[in-house]
């Protein structure tokens, strides 16, 4: 396998109806390469991880990780196979308990035990600073905690690609820094990661490269600080926002 | 050993002891309190547990019922194999079913299920010469004699069976992975669960639940008739599984029960007695939300898996 393909999305498209979502979009990575995904609104960011997630088919293009084709195969399997993620808005088993939250994706896989998934989640709540909350209902969690958890259960899945959807929308600055610092820690451990979202500061300190997409197209790839200046980038943001 | 299990010990053995002491008429009733709290209990692991709100739960106990029935009077099929078929069509039927809503949740589910039960019903209305239609299908009995004592253990150890059973499925992975889909089955399918898998697994479990209950029902009243699957027969399964709690399999089973022997004692109230049922439904909805059963069922030696303190963040 070529180490610059790790992950290769190739011509992605979806249309809904008589809009196009996405347009044609190519993106590659390699191992433990972490990378920004921004655009406008509406510019087809949370589309491309629905599909990179298997949670929407492609019209047309195809995806393939580690060399594997994954185009078409339902989210279980992608997920199953690997591709993690986290939502706009956390998506938690509401009325079940936190360990019951990580240790789902964990036996998902037909040869885990449950000890094994159970010790793994005392792991990741540990990491996550969440051990103190192991058996409070998801419900009862704060905002912030909420995305602490959907993140832990990304990692349950021991996943080759994370694809983090707005991670830092509408958290407090103390937990951005410490979801910020967990991504960090992540990418030095080896994951490859993918993180979408609006907030161009945090991008810009956390990712070295940054892809852009405007109306379903990428518009730019590359360095985030070249990226960033772009005169294409900044016109995307509709012109009223400079991107410095 | 839990409040839980304390409360369901003493409930078994007081459902044991009511032949000792009632009278044959209410030995009647407790035997088809069994065959309500067989499909009450399954219904709550199906809309409960898995978060299919089916309407067509009352359709697959016809359908167990009248397949068991109709292979012994056509075929001379012994009553076991009868049974046993009787279960099988109804898992392959729920297994379709199940493929066939695959893509439907609440309302939509709800109504595509209310429309199938219906479908089936009018099915068995007209179908007079096989199924003798409105009139009713005559059920040979299973056990000889005039007490109904036989049919009330025989079904007491059914819904025990299948409480183990369903419980039994609830602690596997299985259970987790349901209550994962019902609370959000797009992050379930993130999350690595084969969704399509055990939503179908789901319904084929509670209805070959529901078949065995109908063939269960059919023998003991003697007649089988498709006012078994009129709605107001699945609302009151509903009622008796939101009553006695329906994210609890005991709790639903003894919601069964208590409305069944209410609605009996209430008879002489005609109509009147459906005027206090909807009266409970509300009650219990303003002021106990999981269920009667839940308010005896907190553990004991356990602290409770519930809302616990906000961190930071």
């Amino acid at each position: 396998m070529d180490e610059a393909e790790f992950f290769a999305a190739d011509g992605l498209s979806k249309h809904f109806g008589g809009i196009i979502a996405v347009d044609g979009l190519s993106i590659s990575l390699s191992r433990g390469e972490l990378v920004g995904l921004i655009g406008p609104n509406g510019s087809g960011k949370t589309t491309t991880i629905n599909m990179v997630a298997g949670a929407l088919r492609p019209d047309e293009g195809t995806i393939r990780l580690r060399g594997v084709t994954m185009t078409g195969s339902p989210a279980h399997v992608f997920a199953r196979g690997g591709v993690a993620r986290t939502f706009q808005v956390p998506r938690l088993f509401r009325r079940m308990t936190v360990l019951e939250n990580l240790i789902v994706p964990a036996l998902s896989n037909p040869a885990a035990r449950r000890a094994e998934a159970e010790r793994r989640a005392g792991e990741v709540l540990s990491f996550l600073r969440l051990e103190h909350l192991t058996r409070s209902l998801a419900r009862a969690l704060s905002g912030g905690q909420q995305k602490l958890l959907e993140l832990g259960r990304a990692l349950m899945l021991r996943p080759s690609l994370l694809l983090l959807d707005e991670p830092f929308a509408g958290v407090h600055p103390q937990l951005l820094a410490q979801i910020m610092e967990h991504i960090g820690s992540l990418n030095a451990g080896g994951h490859t990661i993918i993180v979408v979202d609006h907030n161009i500061d945090a991008i810009r300190s956390l990712v070295r490269r940054t892809v852009v997409m405007a109306q379903g197209r990428k518009i730019a790839d590359g360095p985030s600080e070249d990226v960033l200046r772009d005169p294409a980038v900044i016109r995307a943001y509709t012109g009223a926002r400079d991107a410095h | 050993m839990t409040r839980s299990h304390a409360v369901q010990a003493v409930l078994l053995i007081a459902a044991l002891a009511l032949p000792a002491w009632a009278g044959p008429y209410w030995v009647h009733v407790g035997a088809i309190a069994w065959y309500y709290a067989l499909l009450a209990s399954s219904w709550a692991l199906l809309a409960g547990y898995a978060g299919q709100f089916s309407f067509a739960h009352v359709a697959f106990a016809a359908l167990g019922g009248y397949a068991s029935a109709l292979l012994s009077l056509h075929f001379g099929i012994p009553p076991g194999i009868g049974v046993v078929a009787g279960i099988v069509l109804a898992m392959v039927a729920g297994a379709l079913i199940g493929w066939l809503v695959l893509r439907l949740t609440g309302p939509y589910l709800a109504l595509f299920t209310l429309a199938l039960s219906e479908i089936f019903r009018l099915m068995l209305v007209a179908e007079q010469q096989l199924t003798r239609g409105s009139l009713g299908l005559q059920v040979p009995g299973w056990f000889g004699g005039e007490s109904d004592r036989p049919y009330y253990y025989f079904g007491l150890s059914l819904l025990v069976a299948a409480l183990l059973l369903m419980a039994g499925l609830l602690r596997t992975r299985v259970g987790l992975f349901l209550r994962a889909i019902r609370d959000d089955e797009g992050a379930a399918r993130a999350a690595g669960v084969n969704t399509t898998l055990y939503k179908i697994l789901v319904f084929v479990v509670t209805s070959g639940l529901a078949g065995l209950a109908g063939t269960y029902y059919g023998p003991f009243v003697g007649i089988l008739t498709p006012s078994m699957v009129i709605l107001p027969e699945m609302g009151l399964v509903i009622a008796m599984a939101v009553i006695g709690g329906i994210e609890s399999l005991p709790g639903a089973a003894v919601g069964a029960v208590i409305v069944y022997g209410l609605s009996e004692l209430t008879r002489e109230y005609g109509q009147w007695r459906f005027v206090l049922l909807g009266l409970a439904l509300i009650l219990v909805q303003r002021f106990a939300q999981n269920g009667i059963f839940a308010v005896l069922e907190r553990p004991l030696l356990r602290p409770p898996a519930v809302e616990a303190e906000r961190g930071r963040g």
